[in-house]
């Protein structure tokens, strides 16, 4: 490891920045209060109106993009299937009809069972939340602004996304009902047999990167005018993608890995019982850690941050603290997010579920050990290449 | 009340749960422990599949007993949608009873309105049936077979949890019914066909526009092909599961696409021709698609699912040598206002999609029908589900019941 | 084959409880007869159908192999018999075979042909609650289309139509 961050050296001292806590937090208040009173405002009130504000700015701009993603998948899906999708609710191409979904949703009784464990029934979609969220918090927006800067950012999102896997066992047991618990153990069984090529395929990209954190990786990728992605630097990171791909498909039950909703066979899975807003948590989650696990993928295969766009503002003088460059970071990071997200769904609406002994072969027999030679392959590349080059 | 599935949860004693591991299987390990000192104690769970749930296709109840995924058990509980369909037959007149024959198999109503039509015009030997009429029977006869096929292969593809097949079956199945509207006015319970013909002639350029489909649905057919047919993930989910071997499909009196997909060559169009399909047949107008095993055991859901596939060209072919011979003509024959239909007794069994759809009437001479029978083909071919189920999985309980292709309001009548 | 050429075959290999066979004919005013449309039918023994079915299924020049239906019928309130029909299929010939067993009303029982033919189970199961025939071995005897604890017999035409349903009222 160290030889690799040896060979890694330069560019890191590239990505290493002055202001090292330049958490979104500050950055805010830096700007929200004028430098003259700086002194008089007190600290607490500093930090609780920064936490205030940073957890508002996560749970919107999480939302919104969670919002447009739902509204995507109906257009696409409705594309896909040669009909429209929603085409009236806001007048264009039905933009607002999330929006209408989520008032639906919140209006909606929410029901629970006779005899279902009524505490960790109301708990569980909250666990899912939170843990998604959480995840979420360690993504940064631009190489300023983070939500919780994190040196090993990935870590703590794949921690923090595992655990949302308690609170859909937590539901399909409190939910009382057989096709619940059913797809709760099934989420069981699927996440932890597919954690482990997914945490074993990030290792490839780790080990050609040499850092744990986000922010750090998409720095070390912007050479070549912003085109030396890690996919682009070592011929083993190609089918560790696509090992992470497939297992992130799993992680996030999308199609065809759907089994604990599996709608024809479990009727909605560990969320039969849930309606109104306790639903949509679960709805919301499914879609928030797509965004997540694309961003992830985009961070450590595909750039981060960089693109042709940030290196001509780097060539044109643009400071990488600037305002612009923040935005155009964060445009390009959700572009590539979301364009992770556009594959998925087309997946989804192609290939049928397949089923949990072929689930479970395929994780155990292929991936894992796949995931093995690209992790080993990726590493003696980049000795090699520390060997011949420096 | 005897439960083949096993006993429910009521009955079970605690006597009838067993240790997965014996204290008598226990082996003594060389350090002289036991090799498993725990107990535990297991039993299989029973699973409503229904009547309420998508892989059903309507309101049948499965009650499945499983160990974990594994199904050991199922038993089929019918009669949700239980209309009284004979009693009704018993006591309306026999123009008046045509509307409820389309509501059984309210996928292949034509098909239902023709095997009553023909099993009532069986006691009326003197009744001619003109030639465009058996012409237009046969048309929509095999538009709606390609119509029923559309439906079950867009579900199947959804039980297995592919969702686009279906819509871009609808799509088609949409222009079929639209076809439909214009010959007869009603897009699902037709009533077209009747007792001596067809109550309404072809409006101007409906057979046109008939061979127009069958041009487009020929390019339509390979996408289904594509995106159902060969696609990896759906044979791996449908080959080897539910294998009917051929002995078990004859000693189950399974008909139609089930029969066939087991490799057993029997076709009533062809091998007991009703209507015009025996000469359809000697022109070399269709042929009847057989299950090969191409992709697993032969007999298995793959084979037939596919043989329905193949059996919409067929139907195609079988629409087209229509289009060419068919010729101006009367299309009804003579028959009064109000029925009285001849004595005696008669059984009309005719290929429906599903299989075999018999009609058994019987007469006394009078304008209501003394005892009017339908054997419905959903109905057996859905005894076999009960034989299947065991040793598949949870997710191969789905896949076999939608192999089945049933239509509950058939099952129950 | 024909309907008569199976008739003789029956008759030639010594079938078990063939009565005789019914064959549409036209109207004949001086027998008073008024005729019969329709198809032919064999008439059976209900004692000795089993035999009989086995030994359509398991004759060289029948081979009834497909039981496609299996009910039966009430020819009138006053009747004193129902009848069972059966229809045969062969896969083989392609020939059909159209059965009929009059059974007394006051005693029907019949031995079950599930052993014979299993498509015959759930037909008789229905034909057991419409008709109140019991068959004899039938390994699974419950109510198929009407709910279990429903009264009566509503294909004989003698039924009475329940004016309640657990409380609900029918009228």
């Amino acid at each position: 490891m160290s030889l690799l961050q040896d060979a890694a050296g330069p560019v890191l001292e590239h990505a290493a920045r002055p202001e090292g806590d330049a958490s979104i937090f500050v950055s805010l208040h830096r700007w929200l209060i004028p430098e003259a009173f700086a002194d008089q405002v007190p600290t607490w009130f500093v930090a609780l109106g920064g936490i205030g504000i940073g957890l508002g700015l996560l749970i919107g701009l999480i939302s919104v993009t969670v919002m447009f993603c739902v509204w995507l998948e109906r257009k696409v899906s409705g594309h896909i299937q040669c009909r429209t999708g929603p085409m009236y609710a806001g007048g264009w191409h039905g933009w607002a009809q999330s929006i209408a979904d989520g008032v639906k949703l919140l209006t909606k009784e929410d029901t629970v069972p006779k005899d279902a464990d009524r505490t960790m029934f109301w708990i569980a979609p909250a666990i899912v939340l939170a843990s998604i969220f959480g995840a979420l918090a360690a993504m940064p927006i631009s190489y300023d602004w983070w939500f919780g800067r994190m040196d090993l950012g990935v870590f703590a999102i794949l921690a923090l996304s595992s655990t949302t896997t308690i609170g859909v066992v937590m539901a399909g047991w409190a939910s009382n009902s057989k096709w619940s618990l059913y797809g709760a153990m099934r989420e069981a069984a699927q996440v932890v047999a597919y954690e482990i090529p997914l945490g074993l395929s990030l290792l490839a990209p780790l080990f050609a990167l040499g850092t744990f954190s986000l922010g750090e990786a998409s720095a070390l990728q912007s050479g070549w005018f912003g085109m030396k992605w890690a996919i682009f630097t070592n011929p083993f990171l190609l089918p560790a993608f696509l090992i992470y791909a497939i297992a992130a498909l799993a992680e996030t039950k999308r199609a065809p890995f759907d089994l604990p909703e599996a709608e024809s066979e479990l009727v909605a899975g560990f969320m039969t019982e849930y309606s109104g807003i306790r639903w949509s948590f679960f709805f919301f989650e499914e879609y928030a850690a797509m965004l997540l696990m694309s961003i992830v993928g985009a961070f450590f295969w595909f750039g981060g941050f960089e693109s042709p766009v940030t290196g001509a503002l780097r060539s044109a003088g643009v400071e990488e603290s600037s305002l612009l460059f923040g935005f155009v970071c964060f445009g390009t990071v959700m572009l590539k997010g979301l364009f992770g997200i556009f594959l998925m769904m087309w997946l989804r609406w192609t290939l049928p579920r397949v089923r949990i002994d072929q689930v479970m072969t395929m994780g155990y027999k292929y991936l894992t050990p796949l995931a093995l030679v690209c992790v080993l392959g990726a590493a003696c590349w980049e000795a090699l290449v520390h060997a011949l080059f420096s | 009340m005897t439960d083949t599935v096993g006993k429910s949860e009521v009955e079970q004693t605690p006597q009838d749960y067993k240790p997965s591991i014996r204290p008598e299987e226990q082996r003594t390990l060389p350090s002289g422990e036991k090799e498993f000192f725990f107990d535990v104690t297991t039993s299989d769970l029973e699973v409503n599949m229904g009547p309420q749930h998508p892989a059903t296709h309507g309101v049948m109840r499965v009650l499945i007993r499983c160990d974990g995924e594994l199904v050991t058990g199922a038993q089929a509980h019918l009669g949700y949608l239980h209309r009284c369909a004979e009693k009704i037959g018993e006591n309306v007149e026999w123009l008046q009873y045509l509307p409820y024959t389309d509501r059984y198999d309210y996928l292949a109503s034509m098909n239902n309105n023709l095997g009553y039509s023909l099993a009532v015009e069986a006691l009326m030997p003197e009744l001619e049936i003109p030639r465009r009429a058996t012409l237009l029977r046969t048309i929509c006869a095999e538009l709606n077979r390609i119509a029923s096929h559309l439906v079950a292969i867009g579900t199947y593809g959804l039980d297995i949890g592919a969702f686009t097949p279906f819509l871009y079956a609808f799509r088609e199945r949409e222009w079929i019914q639209a076809l439909f509207e214009k010959i007869c006015g009603a897009r699902l319970t037709y009533s077209y066909i009747r007792i001596g013909g067809v109550f309404n002639d072809a409006p101007p350029g409906w057979l046109q526009e008939v061979g127009h489909f069958c041009d487009v649905f020929e390019e339509k057919w390979k996408e289904y092909h594509d995106l159902l047919a060969v696609n990896h993930v759906f044979v791996m989910r449908t080959a080897n599961v539910g294998v009917i071997p051929k002995e078990m499909a004859i000693d189950f009196g399974l008909t139609g696409p089930m029969l066939r997909g087991s490799g057993v060559d029997f076709d009533l169009r062809r091998d007991m021709p009703y209507m015009a399909y025996g000469e359809a047949h000697e022109a070399g107008a269709f042929d009847v698609p057989l299950g090969e095993g191409k992709k697993g055991a032969l007999g298995d859901c793959w084979d037939r699912f596919y043989v329905r596939m193949l059996e919409m060209k067929e139907c195609i072919k079988l629409v087209r040598w229509c289009l060419e011979v068919i010729e101006d003509g009367p299309i009804i024959g003579d028959v009064p206002k109000v029925l009285k239909v001849p004595a005696g007794e008669a059984y009309v069994g005719i290929e429906n999609p599903r299989g075999e759809l018999g009609h058994y009437v019987h007469s006394d001479g009078g304008k209501v029908a003394v005892r009017c029978r339908v054997r419905g083909p959903s109905f057996v071919n859905l005894a076999v589900v009960e034989e299947l189920m065991p040793g598949a999985l949870l997710a191969d309980s789905v896949a076999i019941i939608g192999s089945t292709d049933i239509v509950i309001g058939e099952t129950d009548r | 084959m024909e309907f008569q050429a199976i008739h003789d075959r029956l008759k030639a290999q010594g079938a078990p409880g063939l009565l005789g066979f019914d064959e549409p004919r036209p109207a004949n005013k001086k027998e008073k007869d008024p005729g019969r449309a329709g198809m032919p039918f064999v008439t059976v023994d209900h004692a000795h159908l089993v035999e009989f079915l086995r030994m359509c299924r398991d004759d060289d020049k029948l081979a009834f192999d497909i039981l496609v239906d299996l009910t039966a019928s009430d020819p009138s309130a006053d009747s004193e018999e129902l009848w069972i029909l059966i229809q045969l299929l062969s896969l083989k010939h392609k020939h059909r075979l159209a059965i009929k067993a009059p059974l007394p009303k006051a005693a029907a029982t019949v031995a079950s042909a599930t052993a014979i033919y299993r498509a015959a189970q759930w037909h008789e199961r229905e034909c057991a609650e419409m008709y109140g025939i019991t068959f004899v071995g039938n390994p699974d005897p419950r109510h198929i289309l009407l709910p279990d604890d429903w009264e009566g017999y509503p294909l004989r035409k003698d039924y009475e139509f329940p004016r309640e349903y657990h409380g609900i009222s029918c009228e």
